[in-house]
């Protein structure tokens, strides 16, 4: 039996918060994924998808999302988080649900996928326009690669 | 002797916030002297930003005021604009934008109902809380909003900031099978969206009640969303391009939001305004599921806000499934348009309430003069009256802490777009003793 993969990006098309469209657009490019068991990795692009995060991992076995992220790092510092290692510490409202907000939601519905790692890279705000900053632009491959990683060792045949 | 108590509460930095505000409550003898709700969300002047474009660049434009109501600034608009221009979609552009706003009532209410109001009213801190000990609830609020946005994404091909509807009509044929597709899913929600009227209705609501007019459209026929008369409770009767003789906006020095007055008083607008003056215009089904719970329309508890929200939700889904089966495939989207100049008037029914716009075009199309009145401006003044009575019913001698989430509570019933700012509110009590 082969694990489905879900490998989601969240952004929008302006500045440095493209970043999650942005390593969704190489990765779906990659020769590396392209290589492994047909059919098992899918990828979707966000916009803003508030608590109806939730929906989109439904069925998935390993969830991987790509999110711009800033905690006062250098731009273009990378993370990688894993359930327990977020904290929402924006308050929910209707207009302003973030990632950290969803996951802590899905986590109190016992909704989370068995495995659910959250790719970050450090941005620069002051970047506007329709491309990526330098620092961004010079450690998405970094990045990519280390998303490539991880989604060939989940693609691996599961054991059942 | 003036004693100030101020509770400081940390804004975190890295919050998305739509707004901020400060609730400054004057209390003097133990009686609430005055009341001020003070908006700080920096001016985005929009209808400046509107003059010189096309008139066919302005439903894509309003849209970006609100990503949670995009839907109600774009019909506001359309309506407007061809109003002005002398042009008529027909039923089947008609029905459709009838469906997209169902849609956007769906979902917002949704959203209002178990991101904002639940917690609440059941005592929890925020909707993670509360989800532990209520994830089945949570997770069909959660599926009646994505049905909304399913609904917008049919129509608007995104969910956030649609991009599908343009002045005479929309720019695609949704395919009978997508419609055929979902349909079929809204019927399958129609169990919850009655199970969610019903546990609204039993939340221990505060018992209440206030003496406000309630101001919504009326329809000859139907539930208001799209088109009808703006009427009051207390017998306001007149067609939308009358709204500025009755309705006048100013400036408060305390707050950048404009408060709107009807007549020089604060009125109400919204799921409940909507809900007391249209009783009659619910469909059958919709009126029984809400008679057995027992709750009572009209209704002057400004709490029954959050049941008329479930209530909408569920007409909404009994329309669109309405609307849906009687659904085929148009040879057009729309029709032609041709730009002429004058005023035109729009007013709709978003999530929050009445929403007006008026242009001023050219005969060129462009667009010369804008002015949109939000639903949130038009409470303003409510909110305060509210706050004034909600507080002073509750008790001033309980703690700042008690007073604030009190406070909020009252603010968020109205789901005001300025609600994320509401969650930090910086309560600032002066107490004035007599001596």
């Amino acid at each position: 039996m082969t694990s489905k993969i879900l490998i989601l990006g969240i952004g929008s098309p302006f500045g440095d918060d493209r970043l999650g469209w942005a390593a969704v657009e190489a990765l779906q490019r990659s020769s590396a994924l392209a290589a492994v068991a047909g059919g098992c990795i899918s990828f979707a692009v966000l916009d803003r998808p508030g608590a109806l995060l939730l929906a989109q991992w439904r069925d998935a076995d390993y969830v991987m999302v790509v999110d711009a992220v800033r905690s006062g790092a250098p731009p273009g510092t990378r993370h990688r988080l894993e359930p327990g290692e977020w904290i929402a510490r924006e308050p929910v409202s209707s207009h302003g649900f973030g990632l950290a907000a969803a996951l802590e939601l899905a986590r109190a519905l016992n909704d989370l996928p068995s495995h659910l790692a959250v790719y970050g890279m450090e941005i620069d705000p002051s970047c506007t326009g329709f491309s990526l900053s330098q620092p961004v632009r010079r450690s998405l491959p970094d990045l990519i690669r280390e998303i490539e990683r991880e989604a060939c060792a989940c693609a691996q045949p599961a054991i059942i | 002797m003036t004693e100030e108590r101020r509770v400081p509460i940390q804004v975190p930095v890295l919050a998305r916030v739509e707004g901020e505000g400060t609730l400054e409550l004057r209390v003097r003898g133990g009686a609430i002297e005055e009341v001020r709700l003070r908006i700080f969300e920096p001016p985005r002047m929009f209808e400046k930003l509107l003059e010189g474009r096309d008139y066919s660049e302005v439903p894509d434009m309003v849209a970006r005021i609100c990503g949670i109501c995009p839907v109600a600034y774009q019909m506001s608009a359309v309506h407007a604009i061809e109003s002005l221009f002398g042009v008529d979609p027909g039923s089947w552009v008609r029905d459709l934008r009838r469906l997209l706003y169902c849609g956007e009532w769906m979902q917002s209410h949704s959203l209002h109902i178990h991101m904002l109001a639940a917690p609440d009213f059941l005592g929890y801190t925020g909707v993670t809380d509360m989800a532990r000990d209520h994830a089945e609830e949570v997770r069909r609020g959660l599926g009646l909003q994505a049905l909304g946005n399913d609904i917008i994404r049919l129509l608007g091909a995104r969910s956030v900031h649609p991009v599908g509807v343009r002045v005479g009509g929309f720019h695609h044929v949704p395919p009978r099978a997508q419609a055929g597709a979902l349909l079929d899913k809204l019927r399958a929600a129609l169990p919850q969206a009655e199970a969610l009227v019903r546990w609204t209705a039993a939340f221990d609501l505060p018992a209440m009640e206030q003496d406000f007019t309630a101001v919504a459209l009326r329809h000859a026929r139907e539930y208001p969303m799209n088109e009808g008369r703006l009427v009051s409770s207390h017998g306001l009767d007149v067609a939308i391009d009358q709204f500025e003789t009755r309705f006048v906006e100013h400036q408060e020095p305390h707050s950048t939001a404009l408060h709107c007055l009807h007549d020089g008083k604060p009125y109400l607008v919204g799921p409940l305004a909507r809900l007391n003056l249209n009783l009659d215009r619910l469909p059958v089904p919709v009126r029984a599921v809400l008679e057995n719970t027992g709750v009572k329309f009209p209704s002057r508890n400004m709490y029954h806000s959050v049941v008329a929200r479930a209530v909408e939700i569920l007409l909404a889904l009994h329309e669109a499934i309405r609307i849906l089966e009687a659904y085929h495939e148009s040879p057009a989207p729309g029709v032609d348009v041709k730009p002429r100049a004058g005023t035109g008037y729009g007013c709709t029914e978003a999530p929050r309430g009445t929403l007006w716009h008026r242009y001023d075009i050219d005969a060129a199309g462009k667009v010369t003069h804008a002015r949109i009145v939000p639903p949130t401006s038009q409470n303003q003044a409510r909110i305060e009256a509210d706050l004034r009575q909600a507080l002073q019913a509750y008790g001033l001698d309980h703690e700042d802490a008690a007073l604030r989430q009190r406070g909020e509570m009252t603010i968020r019933n109205y789901d005001p777009c300025i609600s994320c700012a509401t969650h930090f509110l910086d309560l600032r009590i002066h107490r004035v003793s007599c001596f």
